[in-house]
């Protein structure tokens, strides 16, 4: 068995919880779209695909929890930059919360298990 | 060849996911895909290999486009905050959800006073608003008014009443239960618009009552676009960083604006450095505001006089 389970898992998990993922890298500073990817293949999470990263913050954009900015580039192309505005402040915190409810109540039904199948 | 020269094989791939979109409304796939080309050219310069050894099939990418983006379905006709409203409350339901529905019920009966007397202001509130109808309504009651006598006395009678209507059993006549029920719905549905049309305001603020976020410290300011920061003396002053009380950077909403953002050494943008350069999504620049300076007491001690009122 592979040690990261496998990938195709990994991305379904990942759709639920991108909006917190991307919510989360754009709390520490401000980004634009291909970097806010990178930084979650970074993280570990490399299961996820550009489009979804891209659809998400374009989402998020317009429901209000992010504003947006373009920087021009001298190399590339104008960059349209993304960070949390107070809306997407509030939902990061309370899929925070959320998401540490879930996981100690899946961590502890997994440990359950794993200690009942060692017995 | 689509890989042949990196700009067209952008260009041909955003047509493709373009096309590929085509079901979804004009104005919402322009919204999707506004930023669509400088994304891809942003991928594409990372690597020589094409962008569909990239990212997979144009098809496929706006198949995964549309799924993250949450379009076609009946949310999209949902306005702008409605949809992030509705997955706040259900976030809001999940924490909360283990809140016992029956203790909150057991409450009722002591929360019940406090229903007689808020029922009876209430109702006072309507009444006042429903006979100086046009003007803005104030707080009630207002003892400085030429009523507040009046407004006092009414608002206390009224209390009076509703306490004492209130203490008595619940009426046994199913038509009167029905009036009784009917009234208190009443009260509390007309008292919204009312209270709504005090004017104590500011909606952009609704969220500073929150106990852990304030406006303020998110660093956005509703409704600013720019900041234009002069010294006591009048001089425009430039490149002024601007930080909250959290060190986090002040940035504006500038959403319909371009800003021309200065980068540091590390090559990363500086958004908070005013005034901001802007200009107009057509190539106008912004004009800066006239602004009224508050006059300037002379330093030296023995001027001439001065407008300034003595203490």
């Amino acid at each position: 068995m592979q040690p990261n389970g496998n990938p195709s898992d990994t991305s379904q998990l990942l759709k639920g919880v991108l909006d917190l993922a991307v919510l989360a890298v754009l709390a520490d500073r401000d980004s634009y779209g291909y970097d806010v990817l990178r930084q979650l293949r970074e993280s570990g999470l490399d299961g996820i695909g550009d489009a979804s990263v891209y659809g998400t913050l374009r989402r998020l954009y317009q429901a209000g929890a992010l504003k947006s900015y373009v920087v021009p580039s001298d190399a590339g192309p104008h960059r349209k930059y993304y960070g949390l505005n107070d809306r997407g402040r509030i939902a990061l915190d309370q899929s925070t919360k959320t998401w540490g409810s879930f996981t100690r109540a899946l961590d502890h039904l997994l440990n359950g298990r794993s200690t009942a199948n060692a017995r | 060849m689509p890989d042949s020269n990196p700009a067209n094989d952008v260009a041909s791939y955003a047509a493709a996911v373009r096309s590929a979109l085509s079901p979804l409304p004009a104005a919402e796939r322009e919204i999707l895909l506004e930023d669509l080309e400088n994304h891809l050219t942003e991928v594409a310069s990372e690597s020589e290999v094409s962008l569909e050894e990239r990212l997979g099939k144009p098809g496929d990418y706006a198949a995964e486009l549309k799924l993250a983006y949450g379009a076609g379905g009946d949310a999209r006709s949902a306005s702008r905050h409605t949809r992030f409203r509705d997955r706040g409350a259900a976030l809001l339901k999940t924490v909360a959800g283990d809140l016992p529905y029956r203790d909150v019920r057991a409450l009722l009966p002591e929360l019940a006073p406090g229903w007689w007397v808020l029922r009876a202001y209430l109702a006072v509130l309507i009444l006042a608003f429903i006979f100086r109808r046009g003007t803005n309504l104030s707080p009630l009651p207002n003892p400085f008014s030429s009523s507040g006598l009046l407004q006092i006395v009414v608002t206390l009678v009224a209390i009076g009443v509703s306490i004492r209507l209130g203490r008595r059993a619940m009426p046994i006549n199913r038509w009167w239960r029905g009036g009784v029920i009917g009234l208190n719905v009443a009260i509390a549905l007309l008292a919204l618009p009312v209270l709504a049309s005090m004017g104590t305001g500011n909606n952009t603020y609704e969220y500073s009552s929150d106990p852990y976020i304030s406006s303020a410290a998110a660093g956005s300011y509703p409704g600013i676009t720019n900041i234009y920061p002069y010294t006591r003396d009048g001089k425009p002053l430039k490149d002024i960083l601007l930080y909250d009380q959290d060190g986090r950077p002040i940035v504006p909403d500038t959403t319909d604006l371009i800003v021309d953002v200065p980068k540091g050494a590390d090559g990363l943008p500086i958004p908070n450095a005013y005034p901001l350069s802007e200009h107009q999504p057509n190539g106008d620049p912004v004009v800066p505001p006239r602004v009224a300076l508050p006059p300037v007491q002379p330093s030296a001690p023995a001027a001439s006089p001065t407008p300034t009122p003595s203490p």
